[in-house]
């Protein structure tokens, strides 16, 4: 008995990776009071506040799922997997199922019911298929034939992502891919390539042209209008008006926080309306506006610390296979922090991208803490069994 | 595998630099926003936040002389209509945009302002004019009617929906206890113009569709009777909607004003400029509609009443003129009510100009008292082919200089007119500009015109392009020493020219501010009476010239009309002729003559004689200032 309970006690703790799990609520504690001081002045604020909390509860679910099942399986459900993925994406097309919301068909409804977007859970899904993929070549891509196909799951995925559309999810799927690309060990060359086509067919248009506009300090080359153009076209969910009004007021809020900010719930932006989609997409204003530059730092440092241990379980990985899952979480999420957090301060296109674990959503907060249960399901599992 | 995980190492070490590039240029990018420019975007969430709205100080009330007030203010509620509802804003886009053929239609306008109009008894027109009036401040609802009655209030707020951007406010408007009265001197208030605010720095710290003086003391004393604004600094949110008050100051209001003129003075004075059109209507002057009168203290310069004829009721502007009105008012057939013209007409003096020719006369002994002239009605002493006429064509006979006066014989003053021209000193025109003609007599109201004293440099430069008309001719003097020609007077010059005459030679700036009242309701500041000019007349002249006035009301042209009066009155009848119109009446005067206190001028245009038109007004004036009974009085006297 004392034998069993031992390893009982040895297998928990070894299950357990403490410090990720310490962030992770560290972030979800964060996240919750930002949300309940963006939604204080909000009708129906409290009842908002609750159904956060209540998408934390439903993320665990998938989260411990996740944990108990030995992802190593998942590898063999590729095909599966894939049909999955999908349907998920199309689901919303299927008449009855979806519904259409500022120009994005990406949620699901069912009986008038609102269910939740099935592209965040397809992230996920993603990020597995992708790892069983590129885990065939065992850490090494270096025929153009071979990158050339794993790129083409990618395309696909867009294709399917764009139907909705949805430019945020579809550039999720890019970041997930080159990480996991990274890891997987594709020929730098390939890199170069890639990145040089991304450079100029998206950053050779809006970037360039951005960058060109601040160096003369006027509007030249692609005018702005026509820019929005551009992104409205791909996705109409866009507002070139309200887009340049959300942004002015989330960079006056973040910036007017200065060093200490206005203390939590005096926001001035955010109390008085000027701050839209406050306690979702712009749940980083409200922060900036009401924590400051400290506030800022905080954040920034644990996601910091998240992504570091989330390097250390990748690299704890018996297998190439796990790796490449947790470099999949890890590449999803760093690049919404840099999306979401770069959209608020005018680094990045506004995109809908919420930021992980402190924007209000439930399908992104199932999403997350479903990767936190593959994390961990790779933790646990890398003595091997 | 640990070969495995080696390979992996780098790979690892790569995608950690990406995490902390990635991290770090989103906290250099916070570091920069957030302290280094954190000022700057925390004052633009301020001023997001914060509108800052400016309170109206109530204006400075305008008394008469003995406190009653001419001028106040009330509180009146107003229909206004924002600008910026979506209705209104897409209809004034449309008229100011260059294209013509989008301006909003008939159909348009009622669609949006039939509603209101009807209720408010308007075109939709007329209402759009108020709302699109460009030169008030964009954002400010515009006043399209004040004084609204009550049941019209309730039905604007209850059906606010069917009446696009209307709403009612409180605002606090001019009032005047006695309408009318004194219009041309305290004049009225208005929006302000575009012109007028780059009039700085007269006009700094106003705002577009702030209220200010636009005509008599309310203009000319602006800045005293507008007080200081005070703010309100509110906090708004992202729709604009007031959540809070955060500051309030009030504004200081703009001090009271003490008038020189006398309501019960003034009273009689329009009464009697009113009556005077009336007898001239009696006497078949049927062309008479407009007149002038003023009366002064002979002392000071204080100005007791000043009426102008036709009149306007400043009320009238409250809430904006409408475009009808106005045209109503400054149309050619309106006779130009807005103008004061005491001081803004100038006409010739006629006869009432005898006595500074006759000073002039005198002091450069050009005539003495008792000289005698022989007047056979004919004057032909320029040449047989230049005959000139005294009014009286039979002629007065021999006559003295005194009877020439009394009796306004031209001859006489053309011999003396003749007599100058021939001195070639231009001494009728010296002695006239010493008494303040040809020149403002700076009193403080806007708008006044300086008159004319003809000389010969003046003719050369006015008849630039004719030279046959530049010389300056016998006939120029001696039309000018009977008032005619091409001299120029307004009433007030009249009026501060006999007060000289009374005051021993010395001329008094006339002006209409008493004092300025500090919060307390106490005399803060006093005008201080100024002199404008010193004739240095000799006091003997004067004497001669004073009895030969007085022999005018009491024996001669005026005697009609002061008949019974009980004092003694100095004046001169005058009968201007004007091309193409009827004659002119005048009277000047001052009195009592033994110990003068105060001078008046009446004209009346194309009221006919001075004598039977003009005269009683200015016997009723002085009547009233001097206790006397005031009485009708229809004199038969046609004399000039």
């Amino acid at each position: 008995m004392r034998r069993v309970e031992k390893t009982l006690r040895q297998q928990a703790r070894d299950s357990v990776n403490g410090p990720l799990m310490l962030l992770v609520i560290s972030l979800l504690a964060y996240g919750s009071v930002m949300v309940s001081s963006a939604t204080a002045g909000m009708t129906g604020g409290p009842g908002l506040f609750r159904r956060h909390l209540v998408g934390i509860a439903i993320g665990l679910v998938p989260m411990v799922i996740a944990w108990a099942i030995d992802y190593k399986k998942l590898k063999h459900w590729t095909g599966p997997l894939l049909i999955l993925f999908a349907f998920l994406l199309i689901s919303p097309r299927i008449p009855g199922l979806g519904t259409t919301a500022k120009g994005a068909t990406s949620w699901l409804q069912v009986f008038g019911v609102r269910l939740f977007q099935p592209s965040e859970p397809a992230k996920l899904v993603f990020i597995v298929v992708m790892a069983a993929l590129i885990a065939e070549y065992e850490g090494r891509i270096d025929k153009p034939r071979d990158a050339l196909r794993l790129l083409g799951y990618l395309g696909m995925a867009i294709a399917l992502i764009l139907l909705q559309p949805d430019l945020g999810t579809g550039l999720v799927f890019v970041a997930i891919s080159f990480t996991m690309l990274l890891v997987g060990g594709m020929k730098g060359r390939y890199f170069a390539v890639l990145a040089l086509v991304a450079v100029i067919g998206i950053a050779g248009i809006l970037g360039i042209d951005a960058t060109l506009d601040r160096a003369f300090g006027r509007d030249v080359a692609l005018k702005d209008y026509q820019k929005n153009r551009l992104l409205v076209f791909v996705d109409p969910g866009r507002d070139p008006a309200g887009a340049g009004y959300n942004l002015a007021q989330s960079k006056i809020a973040i910036g007017s926080g200065g060093i200490s900010g206005s203390g939590l719930g005096s926001g001035t932006q955010s109390n008085l309306h000027f701050l839209p989609e406050r306690h979702t997409d712009f749940i980083f204003a409200v922060l900036g506006e009401e924590l400051g530059f400290t506030g800022a730092i905080l954040l920034l440092g644990l996601f910091l610390a998240l992504l570091i241990a989330s390097l250390g379980i990748a690299a704890s990985s018996r297998d190439l296979y796990g790796a490449l899952v947790v470099a999949g979480v890890m590449g999803m999420w760093l690049f919404q922090i840099l999306e979401n957090i770069g959209m608020t301060v005018g680094m990045m296109p506004i995109t809908g991208i919420p930021l992980p674990f402190m924007s209000f959503g439930s399908s992104a907060m199932v999403t997350n803490l479903g990767g936190v249960g593959l994390l961990l399901s790779v933790w646990s599992r890398r003595y091997g069994t | 595998m640990t070969t495995f995980q080696q390979q992996l190492k780098s790979r690892f070490a790569a995608l950690g630099l990406i995490v902390v590039l990635v991290l770090a240029s989103l906290l250099l990018r916070l570091w920069s926003m957030q302290v280094l420019a954190g000022d700057s975007f925390a004052a633009q969430a301020e001023s997001n936040r914060i509108r800052e709205i400016s309170l109206d100080a109530p204006r400075g009330r305008i008394l008469d002389r003995n406190g009653t007030a001419l001028v106040t203010n009330r509180a009146t509620l107003a229909v206004s209509v924002d600008p910026a509802d979506d209705d209104v804003r897409e209809l004034i886009i449309k008229e100011q945009s260059l294209d013509k053929t989008d301006d909003p239609t008939r159909a348009d306008l009622e669609r949006v302002f039939g509603g209101l109009s009807d209720l408010l008894g308007m075109t939709p027109q007329e209402v759009f004019d108020k709302v699109s009036d460009s030169s008030v401040e964009a954002l400010r609802p515009r006043v399209v009617a004040v004084d609204v009655p009550l049941d019209i209030v309730s039905q604007v707020l209850e059906r606010q929906q069917e009446f696009p951007g209307a709403d009612i406010d409180e605002i606090a408007v001019r009032e005047y206890p006695y309408g009318d009265l004194a219009a041309h001197v305290v004049g009225y208030t208005g929006e302000i113009s575009e012109k007028q605010m780059s009039s700085a720095p007269k006009t700094a710290g106003y705002e577009l569709g702030d209220i200010v003086g636009k005509a008599g003391v309310e203009a000319e004393y602006e800045n005293v009777l507008q007080g200081d604004k005070g703010a309100r600094r509110i906090e708004v949110n992202a729709s604009g909607k007031a959540q809070r008050i955060l500051e309030e100051q009030a504004g200081v209001p703009g001090r009271d004003i003490k008038l020189t003129i006398d309501i019960e003075v003034q009273k009689v004075a329009e009464a009697a400029l009113q009556d005077a059109l009336a007898e001239a209507h009696r006497q078949n002057f049927r062309d008479a509609k407009a007149g002038a009168a003023v009366v002064i203290d002979v002392k000071t310069g204080e100005v007791l009443a000043m009426a102008s004829a036709p009149t306007y009721d400043p009320s009238t502007f409250l809430g904006g003129i409408s475009q009808t009105e106005w045209t109503s008012l400054t149309n050619k057939s309106s006779e130009y009510p807005l103008n004061n013209r005491v001081v803004m007409a100038a006409y010739p003096p006629a006869s009432t100009f005898k006595a500074v020719t006759g000073l002039a006369g005198l002091e450069t002994k050009v005539t003495y008292s008792g000289k005698t002239y022989t007047c056979t009605g004919r004057w032909t002493e320029m040449g047989a082919q230049w005959p000139k006429w005294c009014w009286d064509h039979s002629g007065h006979g021999t006559i003295s200089f005194d009877g020439g006066v009394e009796e306004s014989c031209d001859t006489v003053f053309y011999e003396i007119g003749y007599e100058f021209y021939k001195r070639k000193k231009e001494e009728l025109q010296s002695v006239s500009r010493t008494f303040g003609l040809g020149s403002d007599t700076g009193i403080d109201l806007p708008g006044e015109v300086s008159g004319r004293v003809p000389d010969a440099a003046w003719k050369k430069q006015f008849n630039e392009n004719y030279p046959e008309y530049q010389v300056w001719l016998p006939g120029d003097t001696v039309n000018m020493a009977i008032g005619q020609g091409d001299l120029l007077v307004t009433p007030l010059q009249m009026a501060t020219t006999y007060a000289g005459i009374a005051n021993g030679g010395v001329v008094m700036t006339p002006h209409v501010l008493k004092n300025v009242l500090g919060s307390d309701g106490k005399v803060a500041k006093s005008y201080e009476p100024e002199v404008l000019a010193n004739t240095k007349i000799s006091s003997k002249n004067l004497a001669i010239m004073r009895s030969a006035l007085v022999r005018v009301t009491t024996t001669g042209t005026g005697k009609g009309a002061f008949a019974g009066l009980g004092v003694t009155v100095a004046g001169k009848t005058g009968t201007a002729q004007v091309y193409g119109k009827d004659d002119y009446a005048w009277f000047c005067a001052f009195a009592p003559a033994e110990s003068p206190k105060y001078a008046v001028a009446v004209v009346i245009e194309q009221g006919g004689h001075g004598g039977s038109v003009a005269a009683p007004a200015a016997r009723n004036i002085l009547a009233k200032l001097l206790g006397k009974k005031i009485t009708t009085v229809h004199t038969t006297d046609r004399s000039r």
